[in-house]
């Protein structure tokens, strides 16, 4: 069992507001290599803003991914939340 | 004032495909994408029948990347439409712009499992850019357009627009506006340059590291002007090559996995990497941890997300490397190195003596590179014969050397090349592939012949699976699974099927011949290039080690 230290974020994330919008960053969040611990997200209510907040965990840095993020095209932007918590997780 | 119009959808798509410039296109018909084919009939776009939907997306990058402008694509729903997947993939990894249309079912059928169904919106989200299905007929032009903006915007790739066989019938007002329709998302700094400067003057050891991101940021000028004017030592990647002069003296060719024994060594020795449009790629940089382990690095991209990625820049200037690059353009001092790499360069300089009788696929690939026509275009497959044409060809400008660089994607050259010969029907087209690769979109001989179109194809035939079968014998104790192809085609009686002039040559006695032969004949030409199959690419860095302990040779 080898020990792994997960950097935990928060991150706010507002997008134009259309349906494939969380797909997007449900994808990206995953192929980048993290974890989605939580999830709130105000979509489809037809004032063209979505609001997303998402707490993720990688051992990968936090840039990477709001990088990654703020490249697709209906992003306007991402925050992060700079509290980060240090997790312990035990893989085999 | 212009004057507005009310056409079906399908009518609209060409409309905005001619505001675009779009003369040509590739594709497929089928049952969703039929009312587009119905007004391909009346359009002036010249459509491509190719025989298979990746054929047509590969001939869009080919088109793309030889052109410097959009390649267009268009498949129908369901199996269609997945089958430009890879070629979308393709695109997305080499930053290629593409537009790919899709025929979609009616909207009243989404998401009821309906004949030739898929969700490609969903499946185009990890490879494309950006991706649109469009269910209101009002959307659709807007979306078009953007389509193509985003296509071209900052770092380039394919943008699917899937649209369903209804919206395609529905009747709507064409605006004609062709306003803009992206908010400026580049927002980017030049704080780095006075730090890139002051690292540039005292570095002793510096190299150029150029990427495929010169080519495409129409920037091969301004980075040829640098690498003169500073006489700093320079390396290209596999998408790079091309955007040095070949000529330079200082220049040392590519680096990575299989480049040259001098430029490896050169970046390993830096102690400092001025880093054009390239990303530090694994097979670029080897084990990481230990690439170029003493250099800082300046770092110019049009992307963010690859400052910082795989490797930290002391200075990362973004945007524009055409108007960026000059602002570094200072003297150095550094003649000592530069003779050092200068004769290092000499001293480990690619040898065509090879002993025998059979066919040295390194030389058939010198010959084909010093006859062709100065402006050829090359295209390759992927495997032994792709790395030999990288080491062996010399390229002028990123535009004439084609090939699947991220994606490393077998059946890439045929189709490419086609596009290629389409957007410049005045250049020599050359497709290098390999007995393995060709197989995979062998079908587009039949586009060849359709068409007339005079492609050149140069075949390395090891009747193997090359590149695997190194890696087996080298690394997997020589337990050859799978790679074997001995039972292949005759080649020259399928080409010949084709009404393709073609010729197999077995003794090195008859290469130069048979390549003037070939390069003369005013049709499309395969010739069929016997070598040992037991022949290597050297040298090789084996995986996760230092690029500096390559192996050269067993």
């Amino acid at each position: 069992m080898n020990p792994m230290t997960l950097n935990k974020y928060q991150l706010v994330i507002m997008a134009d507001d259309k349906q494939v919008v969380l797909e997007r960053i449900l994808q990206v969040t995953r192929y980048r290599g993290f974890l989605i611990n939580a999830m709130n997200a105000e979509v489809n209510t037809g004032n063209n803003v979505a609001t997303i907040t998402m707490t993720v965990s990688s051992e990968r840095p936090i840039s990477l991914l709001v990088d990654q993020i703020n490249k697709l095209i209906d992003i306007k932007g991402v925050k992060v939340d700079n509290s980060e918590v240090q997790i312990q997780q035990y893989s085999a | 004032m212009t004057e507005s119009k009310t056409l079906t959808g399908s009518s609209l798509l060409f409309e905005v495909l001619k505001d675009h410039g779009v003369q040509h296109v590739f594709g497929y018909p089928g049952g969703a994408i039929m009312p587009i084919y119905d007004a391909l009939y009346d359009s002036d776009v010249k459509h491509f029948l190719c025989r298979h939907e990746q054929g047509a997306a590969f001939s869009a990058v080919g088109y793309a990347r030889a052109a410097g402008t959009v390649g267009v694509c268009f498949a129908t729903s369901g199996p269609g439409a997945t089958n430009l997947i890879t070629g979308l993939a393709d695109a997305l990894a080499d930053s290629i712009p593409v537009v790919a249309i899709t025929g979609q079912v009616p909207t009243v059928a989404m998401g009821s499992d309906a004949f030739q169904e898929i969700d490609i919106f969903g499946l185009s989200l990890a490879c494309t850019k950006h991706s649109f299905q469009v269910t209101d007929i009002n959307e659709l032009e807007k979306v078009l357009h953007q389509a193509f903006e985003i296509a071209l915007e900052g770092r380039h790739g394919p943008v699917l627009v899937d649209i369903p066989k209804d919206i395609q019938l529905a009747e709507v007002t064409q605006r004609l506006d062709k306003l803009s329709h992206l908010r400026n998302k580049v927002k980017l700094p030049l704080a780095d340059i006075s730090k890139a400067l002051d690292l540039l003057t005292h570095a002793k050891q510096p190299i150029l590291y150029v990427g495929g991101g010169v080519g495409m940021a129409n920037a091969v000028e301004e980075v040829r002007e640098f690498a003169e004017k500073t006489g700093m030592p320079s390396v290209s990647t596999l998408k790079g090559l091309g955007a040095i002069n070949p000529d330079n003296e200082n220049y040392l060719g590519m680096l990575g996995m299989h480049g040259t024994k001098a430029a490896n060594i050169a970046v390993q020795e830096s102690d400092l990497l001025v880093v054009v449009g390239a990303r530090f790629d694994d097979r670029v940089t080897g084990k990481l941890d230990e690439f170029a382990p003493n250099a800082k690095v300046i770092h110019f991209d049009i992307d963010t997300a690859e400052i910082n990625k795989r490797r930290t820049a002391d200075a990362a200037i973004l945007g524009d490397l055409k108007g960026n690059l000059p602002l570094l353009t200072t003297d150095l001092e550094i003649s000592v190195w530069q003779q050092r790499l200068q004769q290092m360069k000499t001293d480990f300089a690619w040898r065509y003596d090879h002993p025998g009788d059979n066919i040295f696929a390194p030389a058939v690939l010198k010959t084909v590179s010093d006859l062709m026509p100065s402006n050829t275009c090359v295209t390759t497959d992927v495997g032994q014969h792709q790395m030999w044409a990288a080491q062996h060809m010399a390229f002028n400008d990123p535009s004439n050397f084609l090939t699947s660089a991220g994606m490393g994607t077998m059946g890439f050259g045929l189709p490419a090349a086609i596009g290629a010969q389409i957007s410049r029907p005045h250049d020599t087209v050359i497709a290098v592939s390999g007995d393995g690769s060709i197989m995979m979109n062998i079908q587009e001989l039949a586009t060849i012949k359709r068409y007339q179109i005079p492609v050149k194809i140069v075949l390395i035939d090891n009747a193997k699976l090359g590149m695997v079968r190194q890696w087996q014998d080298l690394f997997f104790d020589g337990r050859l699974s799978e790679t074997d192809l001995s039972d292949n085609p005759d080649f020259v009686m399928l080409s010949r099927a084709f009404d393709i002039k073609s010729q197999k040559i077995t003794k090195k006695s008859e290469i130069k011949a048979a390549v003037e032969e070939m390069l003369d004949h005013d049709g499309p030409y395969l010739l069929q290039v016997q070598i040992d199959a037991a022949e290597n690419v050297w040298p090789l860095v084996p995986p996760n080690t230092a690029n500096d302990k390559m192996m050269e040779g067993v």
